[in-house]
């Protein structure tokens, strides 16, 4: 392979510093509003005459059964005090924790959610995109049963190309409800409960510890990067795989070199073995050796055990 | 099964024992229920079993069961979701808390996976001539292949002391996995002859996680203990090796024999190894103002006992979130990780020993091919430009040292990337965000010395003593790497959102990717996929949701199929 020099990766890498420092000079100055400071607390009741829609479905939900029995003004609690709001109608004169973004300093929620499941939230991704706790949570209305194909459901009502691909003929159990997104990702930036690094090799190894090793006899991209070959939310290969066998395989190994030659067109007439005499055609070998390289080499993600052969080191993953 | 329904019940009853604590002390604010009583039948007629196939029914018709129960206190909250569709198919959540001194989760998981029988129809072939051939044989022909996978994992967050708010978090996993397996054993030689088998399937994984965390004014600092031990229980599945002859005539039997590592034995295939993993991590993590910071220390072992080889993980990263100027935030993220395998030495008979010619020793030490050091930063700069506006750009580096790297001038893989974003926003109501992402890569991961790339026969010489050459000569020959992964990538993402109220959600997306490898010196690769979606979502009430959507996936790839350039 040649090796080259990359220079527009350099010159890519001042283009994103000259950008960045564009970005905060162009930055505007529309602020949030927020209540005034000399703002006061109203109470529900207050409240509740113009938004009794909300108060009467508030009430049923965890929030509101627990704020409504120490407080009169639980509406208050998450949305700050409303004398303002109430005197100028003006929606921007009281705290909405539903539009409130990362620009705004710490989400209102995470005053009281403060333990160490959203530690992260200041670097997720979802938090970087704009969105809030109410994207995915509804606080005005009861929301409580989060089970795994409740939320399946709501992360892919965005990511609509994960969903097809659960969908695919090879898939993670996603849509039959025995897996949860969360299982592998976590909305709230941190990792997965079992997962020790970060890293996605060991993202897989959690669920998948067989595969870990450490083997005696290795295959170097289980060692690099599983998504050489396969894609975890759905294929139409199987195993996940990224594309059928022997293609994959194909594109880093060379075929053993009695697949392109032409088959011989009668019986075996095998003098040692009789009982395994079949019949094969003139494109019998190609199609014999074209069709899946892990019908042999069945150990491929390594193995302790060595092959048959000396020449090969006992290395071809066959045992 | 007598460990699994022993857990199962320990945490059950501490589950249960939570629930019963709490709802005892004080009054139920709310208590509901649903219960769902049904049936499903799944035809199966003309239908073909193939991997992958995630079991939800037979040919017969099997009931439905579900349960959804809640119980609210002013200081407790108790839910159980449960699902059983037959006996392979059983899905139960329970979440129990107090206040928030106390929360604990158990979920459990059955599911019945489906696998093919392969009947290597393919694999009975010979060469033209009447040369060499391949040849099958199924011991198992009726074979129903499957795997049962149970899961049970739960967790628990103890508040040991309000001050420091000093918290115990502990977290288990069983995971069990009983079957039985399709296993294909390969004899050389003889005739190249796959033996189909079936082999039993008895997996078992536990995995415990245990951590202490606290707060020191505005930082938290924690430390979790890991540890994971997998056992197959099963009992180890045999094959017979053939004694190796000339594969056509029968005859030259000591010098086929001699290039075998072992012949006409009966030995151990598709043997899991077991192996136990700890890890130890320590993480801080902090607000400053607007700032937010956090770093981890972690190292794990995993160790392959059957071997007594091991591999070791120590890995570091940190995070540093902050806010540029009012509307202007920067994150930066940073990682580094040893990754290290024990080496090992392959001890093998010589290659024709007693046979004309000098025997050629494979010996060799493993060094494995994980060994590395891998390095990662990137910067991210998000601006709200307007009310509407939010655009973001961030770049990074990534860095892959690898110690053990076979291919040729083994330089370490560098990739660049750049990514720009921007989000339009209008109100709660409207949104779209257009993503642009960048990779330049050298030097990326290859198949090393996968490819011949020229005809060996005119450039080999026989073996001294002989008047043949060989095939490991032949393999020699392989000297140019090859690869699927490219230098460059170009990532379009589009999405768009639109609610004109509460109840209705409409999605439209468009991702397209294109990359391409063409350093390479004889087969350039490519790859471009797209992918158009869209989405309906209609929540009638909060018990009624209608759900409409498509999706339209394409992929081309252009890329090397390998083939012989000379016959064996």
């Amino acid at each position: 392979m040649k090796k080259q020099a990359r220079p527009h990766s350099f010159l890519f890498g001042v283009f994103g510093v000259t950008l960045s420092c564009v970005f905060v000079l162009f930055t505007s100055l529309v602020m949030a509003k927020t209540p005034p400071a000399d703002a006061v607390p109203v109470g529900n009741s207050v409240c509740l005459d113009c938004h009794d829609d909300v108060g009467i479905d508030f009430a049923k939900t965890m929030h509101g059964t627990l704020l409504n029995k120490v407080s009169d003004n639980s509406c208050e609690s998450c949305h700050g005090p409303g004398s303002a709001h109430v005197e100028n109608e003006d929606p921007d004169m009281i705290i909405n924790p539903a539009r409130q973004n990362q620009f705004d300093g710490k989400s209102t929620c995470l005053s009281c959610h403060n333990t160490d499941n959203f530690s992260n939230w200041a670097m997720a991704d979802h938090n970087a995109a704009d969105m809030n706790c109410s994207s995915c949570h509804t606080i005005h209305s009861d929301d409580v049963a989060w089970t795994s194909g409740k939320i399946n459901n709501l992360c892919t009502e965005c990511h609509l190309d994960v969903k097809a691909s659960a969908f695919m003929p090879s898939h993670h159990p996603l849509k039959e409800g025995n897996m949860s997104c969360l299982d592998c990702h976590d909305p709230h930036g941190g990792g997965a409960t079992f997962a020790h690094e970060s890293s996605i090799r060991e993202l897989c190894f959690s669920c998948h510890p067989e595969k870990e090793g450490p083997f005696i006899f290795e295959h170097a991209p289980v060692n690099e990067d599983c998504m050489l070959c396969h894609s975890p939310h759905g294929t139409v290969a199987d195993n996940l795989l990224t594309q059928t066998e022997p293609a994959l395989c194909l594109n880093c190994h060379s075929m053993h070199f009695h697949a392109a030659i032409e088959g011989w067109d009668g019986a075996f007439t095998t003098p040692q073995a009789p009982e395994r005499a079949g019949t094969t055609t003139a494109d019998g070998w190609k199609e014999g050796m074209l069709t899946k390289c892990s019908q042999c080499h069945t150990e491929i993600h390594g193995t302790d055990l060595p092959s048959q052969t000396i020449s090969t080191s006992g290395n071809a993953l066959t045992r | 099964m007598k460990r699994i329904f022993t857990i199962l019940l320990q945490s059950l009853l501490l589950v249960a024992l939570t629930f019963m604590v709490a709802a005892g002390q004080e009054e139920k604010i709310e208590e509901t229920y649903s219960v769902w009583i049904g049936s499903s039948y799944t035809d199966f007629t003309d239908y073909t079993k193939k991997i992958g196939e995630f079991r939800n029914g037979d040919d017969e018709f099997l009931p439905e069961f579900s349960i959804d129960y809640l119980s609210r206190g002013i200081n407790h909250i108790f839910s159980l979701n449960g699902k059983y569709r037959d006996e392979n198919n059983i899905i139960a959540d329970m979440s129990s808390k107090i206040g928030d001194g106390f929360s604990a989760d158990f979920k459990y998981r059955s599911m019945f996976k489906q696998a093919g029988q392969d009947m290597l129809a393919n694999l009975e072939t010979r060469e033209a001539g009447g040369g060499k051939m391949l040849t099958h044989e199924i011991l198992d022909p009726g074979a129903d292949y499957y795997v049962h996978r149970k899961e049970i994992e739960s967790s628990f967050n103890l508040r040991l002391s309000k001050k420091n708010n000093i918290r115990l978090i502990a977290a288990h996993r069983t995971v069990l996995q009983t079957g039985i397996e399709q296993h294909i054993a390969s004899s050389h030689c003889f005739s190249c002859h796959l033996t189909s088998s079936t082999a039993t399937i008895d997996k078992i994984t536990h995995q415990i996680m245990a951590g202490l965390q606290a707060d020191l004014g505005k930082n938290t600092v924690g430390y979790q203990f890991g540890y994971r031990i997998f056992e197959s229980e099963a009992p180890v599945n045999v094959a017979d090796f053939d004694d190796a002859i000339h594969p056509v005539f029968g005859t030259k039997g000591a010098e086929f024999g001699s290039r075998m590592i072992y012949e006409d034995v009966t030995l151990p295939v598709g043997e899991y190894p077991n192996t136990e993993k700890l890890s130890h991590k320590l993480t801080f993590k902090g607000d400053a103002g607007k700032s937010s910071y956090g770093s981890s220390i972690s190292y794990s072992k995993a160790t392959n006992k059957n071997n007594d080889l091991s591999s070791t993980a120590l890995s570091g990263s940190a995070f540093y979130a902050t806010s540029l100027a009012d509307l202007t935030r920067l994150i930066a993220r940073f990682s580094v990780a040893r990754l290290d395998v024990e080496s090992t030495f392959v001890d093998l008979p010589l290659y024709r020993d007693g046979r004309p010619g000098t025997p050629k020793d494979f010996d060799f030490t493993r060094y494995s091919s994980l060994n590395r050091l891998d390095l990662r930063g990137s910067v991210e700069v998000i601006s709200r430009l307007n009310k509407r506006l939010t655009a973001s750009f961030s770049t990074g580096i990534r860095l892959v040292d690898r110690e053990y790297y076979p291919a040729d001038d083994a330089d370490a893989t560098t990739t660049f990337f750049g990514q720009a974003k921007v989000r339009y926003r209008k109100g709660m109501r409207y949104s779209t965000s257009v993503k642009y992402r960048f990779e330049s890569s050298s030097n990326p991961f290859t198949s090393a010395r996968g490819l011949f790339e020229a005809r060996g026969r005119s450039i080999l010489n026989s073996v001294d003593g002989t008047a043949f050459v060989y095939y490991w000569q032949r393999e020699d020959l392989r000297y140019q790497d090859i690869t699927t992964v490219p230098t460059q990538a170009h990532i379009l993402d589009v999405t768009s959102s639109w609610r004109p109220n509460n109840k209705v959600n409409l999605n439209v997306g468009f991702k397209a990717k294109y990359d391409k490898n063409d350093n390479l010196d004889s087969l350039d690769i490519s790859h471009f996929s797209m992918q158009p979606s869209l989405a309906l979502n209609v929540n009638i009430d909060p018990k009624w949701t209608v759900s409409a959507g498509g999706s339209y996936a394409f992929k081309k790839s252009r890329g090397p199929v390998t083939i012989a350039l000379f016959d064996g």
